[in-house]
């Protein structure tokens, strides 16, 4: 068993990777043994491993690895680290360390020449399924069409099929060149769709998220709105039970008699309690009966004043600044107190100068019944105001 | 009978009490209606008998402020008058309140619905403001909602209208979920961006449907508040830590709001947060915030007659009266404990949940 808790400080990237069959002597003790365990983090520049869903690459591992290069096993070496060369042969760490360090060179077992980056975790025991796995995520990137961008299922099945003899001749290794001549040609006949489909895809996938998030709100809400009522209910009983204990003891009337009269009044409260609380509906349900509810009455675009109060703004200008005397302790706030406060003295002087302006041009009052209205002096009223 | 007592005797025939629907401390109101017409009012009867000093200070300033006001978003008072002892306030009668459609579970939000009532009740706002008047305890449960569903700013019992330069404020208002940072810190110079703070905290609420900022003492709310918006930097608030009760209650680091308003758009965020800039002076205005882009972008408002409202209910207590103010003259433990049973008992059922919700903490303050 690896005892591997981090891995050597060149393979760094945010991908987190979890090993098949590994335990970490922290845990071990809580967890069966071949559950898989975060390992380490490791960075994936060809194809990365095969994620999960929740973003982890699981990393295959077995008790039989051997590096093909030099022939060390796990036996010998407990955290020995088979890494995957996008020629998909495998080596070990320190054989990757030792061959690559010193830039590009050729493969070991094929020749291909190769890049210490370009190694990435083995996810399959098979290797050729960790191969297809990749090469049918290159694919499905840039071969995003949908049904609904053919005008008919046959066009739509030709596209399929074309797609399917890529994949097939990259991962079988059959007319390379002519291949990807063909990926290209295609990728740039359709580089618009392409990029569409991408946004179609990230788009819904976000809106997946959001509900799920809206979904998992809800439940809790749900949770905890019944947790209350238990909560109110346990209390309402204990309160009864005081209740009942309290009266016998003060008053001189039949025991059963009173008892009775309080489970009555008990009843009675629960019962007007159930009916106050609405049954719950779900929000989705809610929604689209707002959704459904009458249009006939349109939403009206937002304005943010509904009238000409601010005509009077070029009655008066304010200066910056007053010789006044009660401002006088503003300018002494030395400490800031004031400014830090937020009080601002513009705003005095602008009352004193607005009361000054303000209805000059409303008639005087003429109706004594309309005391109480006719104190609306700071109402501006349309008719007046100064053009 | 003098004239002025026949035109009082006048007055109180027009409007007629039906039955009591809530009670304040200070306060206690009545389902009305106008005589000739039928028109349904609320009609708030002042007890000046129980207090030793005359009339109580929220009342004078709701009439005084009220009679004043007159706007769409911005709660009527249609009527004075005094009958033996006490004064009576005709006002609007107006059936839910914003509170109540927050918590109602059965009620879905949608984005527009939430710019609908943000529009409103900025608007009702700036018009305060621009008469040179601070509201000083916006909450969802003073945004009244009137059957039709327009937004409507009530509770004028703290308001008052900007200080002259050198005279003070007091820092004690605004219930505490809703008060600003610069209040927390008992500043005495204030202006209308404390009014924009609770504006901020209210949108919050709209969007995530449970108070944004819910701290459970005052030293409490300011480290609610850094904890949400990370504490702030003598950069980004100049001089705050002059400020008279200037304590510091620890670092904490800024989060984006997105982590917290996942499904929040753009524009709505850049709203929130404009609202919520602790720098009292760099905040933005009431004015300034209606236009933002946020309202003049797509979707629409919702046209207020289309907005989620509770299901009705025979008789909705006035939260209006809830008596959040009446604390200020009467001694704190043993009347303090009566006004909160009476809050219980007046508000909707959800309320013993929070029960520290609605109350000013004005004990904690008694030294300053």
């Amino acid at each position: 068993m690896s005892n591997r808790t981090s891995v050597g400080g060149w393979l760094v990237g945010k991908t987190k990777t979890v090993r098949k069959g590994g335990v970490t002597p922290a845990s071990a003790h809580n967890t069966r043994s071949n559950t898989p365990q975060v390992q380490s983090t490791s960075t994936t520049v060809f194809g990365g491993g095969v994620k999960d869903a929740s973003g982890r690459t699981t990393e295959f591992f077995s008790m039989d690895d051997q590096c093909p290069v030099c022939r060390s096993d796990r036996y010998l070496n407990p955290k020995l680290r088979l890494l995957v060369s996008s020629c998909y042969h495998k080596m070990c760490e320190s054989c990757i360390d030792r061959l690559f360090t010193l830039g590009p060179a050729p493969c070991p077992i094929c020749q291909k020449v190769l890049r210490k980056l370009a190694f990435t975790p083995q996810t399959f025991e098979d290797l050729t399924v960790e191969k297809e796995v990749a090469v049918r995520r290159r694919i499905a990137k840039e071969f995003n069409k949908r049904r609904e961008d053919f005008p008919d299922l046959r066009s739509y099945n030709d596209y399929l099929e074309e797609v399917e003899d890529i994949t097939f001749n990259l991962i079988n290794e059959v007319n390379i060149p002519e291949t990807e001549a063909r990926i290209e040609a295609y990728r740039r006949e359709n580089a618009a769709l392409i990029e569409l489909n991408v946004r179609r895809d990230e788009q819904y996938s976000q809106e997946l998220k959001q509900q799920e998030e809206q979904e998992r709100l809800e439940r809790e809400q749900r949770a905890q709105e019944a947790r209350r009522l238990e909560e109110l209910e346990r209390e309402e009983k204990e309160k009864g039970r005081r209740e009942i204990i309290d009266r016998l003891e003060t008053s001189t009337k039949d025991a059963a008699e009173i008892i009775a009269k309080s489970r009555a009044e008990a009843t009675k409260r629960a019962a007007s309690r159930a009916a106050a609380t609405t049954t719950f509906k779900s929000s989705a349900q809610l929604l689209r009966s707002r959704a459904a509810q009458s249009t006939t009455i349109p939403d009206v675009p937002h304005v943010p004043l509904q009238d000409d109060w601010y005509a009077y703004g070029d009655m008066y200008a304010r200066l910056d600044h007053y010789d006044d005397m009660y401002s006088e302790a503003v300018r002494q706030d030395q400490e800031g107190i004031m400014k830090a406060g937020g009080y601002k003295v513009e705003e005095a002087w602008e009352r004193a100068l607005r009361s000054a302006v303000t209805a000059l041009f409303l008639p005087p009052l003429s109706d004594p019944e309309n005391s109480l209205t006719s104190a609306t002096f700071l109402q501006p009223k349309n008719d007046v105001v100064p053009t | 009978m003098d004239a002025v007592e026949r035109a009082n005797a006048e007055k109180q025939k027009r409007w007629v009490k039906d039955q009591k629907v809530g009670e304040g401390t200070y306060a206690v109101v009545y389902r009305g209606r106008e005589a000739a017409t039928g028109r349904r009012v609320a009609i708030k009867k002042i007890k000046i008998g129980q207090f030793k000093d005359g009339l109580d200070m929220s009342a004078i300033r709701e009439v005084k402020y009220l009679r004043e006001l007159h706007h769409q978003n911005v709660i009527g008072l249609l009527d004075v008058f005094s009958s033996k002892t006490n004064l009576n306030l005709v006002l609007e009668f107006l059936d839910s309140d914003l509170e109540m459609i927050i918590k109602d579970r059965s009620l879905v939000f949608l984005p527009a619905d939430i710019k609908s009532w943000m529009a409103m009740t900025i608007r009702g706002l700036e018009f305060c403001h621009r008469n040179f008047i601070l509201h000083r305890d916006l909450k969802p449960n003073n945004l009244l909602v009137a059957s039709d569903g327009q937004l409507k700013i009530a509770d004028f019992g703290l308001a008052r209208d900007f200080a002259d330069p050198g005279y003070k404020m007091t820092s004690q208002v605004i219930t505490r979920w809703y008060r600003p940072p610069e209040l927390l810190f008992g500043c005495r110079y204030y202006s209308s961006a404390v009014d924009i703070w609770s504006v901020g905290c209210i949108f919050a609420e709209l969007m995530l449907r449970t108070p944004y900022l819910p701290g459970e003492t005052d030293m409490d709310q300011l480290r609610t508040i850094f904890r949400a918006l990370g504490t702030p930097t003598e950069e980004e608030w100049p001089g705050y830590t002059k400020l008279p009760d200037y304590i510091p209650v620890g670092q904490f680091p800024k989060t984006p709001l997105r982590d917290l308003f996942t499904a929040a758009s753009g524009d709505a965020l850049n709203l929130l947060s404009r609202c919520l800039i602790y720098e009292p002076r760099r905040r933005i205005t009431a004015i300034e915030a209606l236009h933002h882009p946020y309202f003049t972008g797509l979707p629409y408002p919702t046209h207020p007659s289309k907005l989620p409202r509770p299901a009705s209910r025979a008789s909705r207590p006035l939260e209006e009266v809830d008596g959040n103010v009446d604390m200020v003259d009467s001694g704190p433990g043993v009347k303090a404990v009566a006004s909160n049973r009476l809050k219980r008992k007046l508000s909707s059922p959800m309320d013993g949940v929070r029960p520290l919700a609605r109350r000013l903490d004005f004990t904690q303050h008694k030294g300053s």
